[in-house]
């Protein structure tokens, strides 16, 4: 009896622990995507309530390239954020709950996309990277997320050649010299940006545009390691 | 013999794994644009010119041509260095690759003429 008991407590454990935990299909996850078609993103520049000013930069300078290699058409950052100084339009606070068909009329945007940088920490003993940030998708149709992911990335700063003994200790402190500050910050951005974009439906331009909507998506909440080396 | 075989047939499977090429190829992109957007002096101008010439001369991604934005942007960046006609026909190019870009690419146009 008591065998019994124990093996239905585990099973239903096993059971219900597999459902919360099953992963949805991208066609389910982001069935905006699906719907709509959407082709145009508009970045909105990044909100950055991190205690690293600079972290802005380095996000806004690194997001076009993961949302233009899936497939979609970003609108030229450059060009679009001197409309939107133009347009006294560049505090993306204004208009995160606000209605966006706006951005349609003067971009032809189907999407837009704002980024909140939570969290952006040096480690000052492993030279690593801490950082929280969350991307969200807007339609310009309907003002509804249709993409939404928030990760919390460690990004791993210490370089290996790959080389062992003293010369490969000496490669491996010239790598992190010519690792300049600034190169490695915009990896930190880029690496995080690439992740997180890895999960998008294919978009137009992208010859599994359409035919993706059986695979699993990625999680909504992640925490990840990355390093340089992830493309 | 067998061992070769192996050691083959890993290298085949590696490397197909890691083959997946992207639509495009950006060269140095990343850091030119943050230096740009940071800076705006004429040192990082010019490194992003550069960049998006080798972005434009050469694209090693599956698509064969030039990425989403990159016409465009480098008009801009021409039109801000008062190259107003080699700007225009930059962005004149975006408009025939992609042609979603219209709407706001007519906006600057206006704004030029103005």
């Amino acid at each position: 009896m008591k065998n019994i008991f124990f093996v239905s407590i585990i099973t239903s454990i096993l059971v219900f622990g597999c459902a919360s935990n099953a992963p949805l299909t991208k066609s389910k996850a982001y069935k905006g995507i699906y719907i709509e078609k959407p082709l145009t993103v508009l970045l909105m520049p990044p909100i950055n309530r991190s205690t690293n000013v600079e972290a802005k930069e380095y996000f806004y300078s690194t997001l076009n390239v993961p949302i233009d290699n899936a497939g979609f058409y970003v609108i030229p950052p450059f060009l679009s954020m001197a409309i939107l100084e133009k347009e006294s339009a560049y505090d993306a606070e204004l208009f995160i709950n606000a209605p966006l068909t706006k951005f349609k009329d003067v971009f032809g945007a189907d999407m837009v996309l704002f980024t909140i940088i939570n969290r952006w920490d040096k480690s000052s003993i492993a030279a690593n990277v801490d950082v929280a940030v969350e991307y969200i998708l807007k339609s310009t149709k309907t003002n509804d997320v249709i993409y939404r992911r928030k990760g919390e990335v460690t990004y791993d700063a210490s370089i290996s050649t790959g080389y062992s003994g003293l010369i490969g200790a000496l490669a491996d402190i010239a790598a992190s010299a010519i690792n300049t500050a600034a190169t490695k910050y915009v990896d930190v951005a880029r690496v995080c940006n690439t992740y997180t974009f890895k999960d998008l439906p294919a978009g137009k331009y992208n010859p599994s545009y359409g035919k993706d909507g059986q695979e699993l998506a990625g999680k909504n909440n992640f925490k990840k390691r990355l390093n340089s080396k992830y493309h | 013999m067998k061992q070769y075989i192996f050691l083959i047939a890993s290298i085949l499977i590696l490397a197909s794994c890691s083959t997946q090429k992207p639509l495009y190829t950006w060269g140095k992109y990343d850091v030119a644009s943050y230096k740009y957007l940071k800076n705006r002096d004429d040192k990082s101008t010019q490194e992003l010119i550069k960049t998006y010439k080798s972005i434009i001369a050469k694209q090693r991604g599956t698509r064969k041509v030039v990425p989403p934005g990159v016409y465009a942007d480098y008009g801009y960046i021409l039109l801000q260095e008062n190259k107003i006609k080699e700007g225009k026909a930059m962005l004149l190019k975006e408009v025939s690759l992609y042609p979603e870009s219209k709407p706001f690419i007519k906006r600057i146009l206006k704004m030029l003429d103005k």
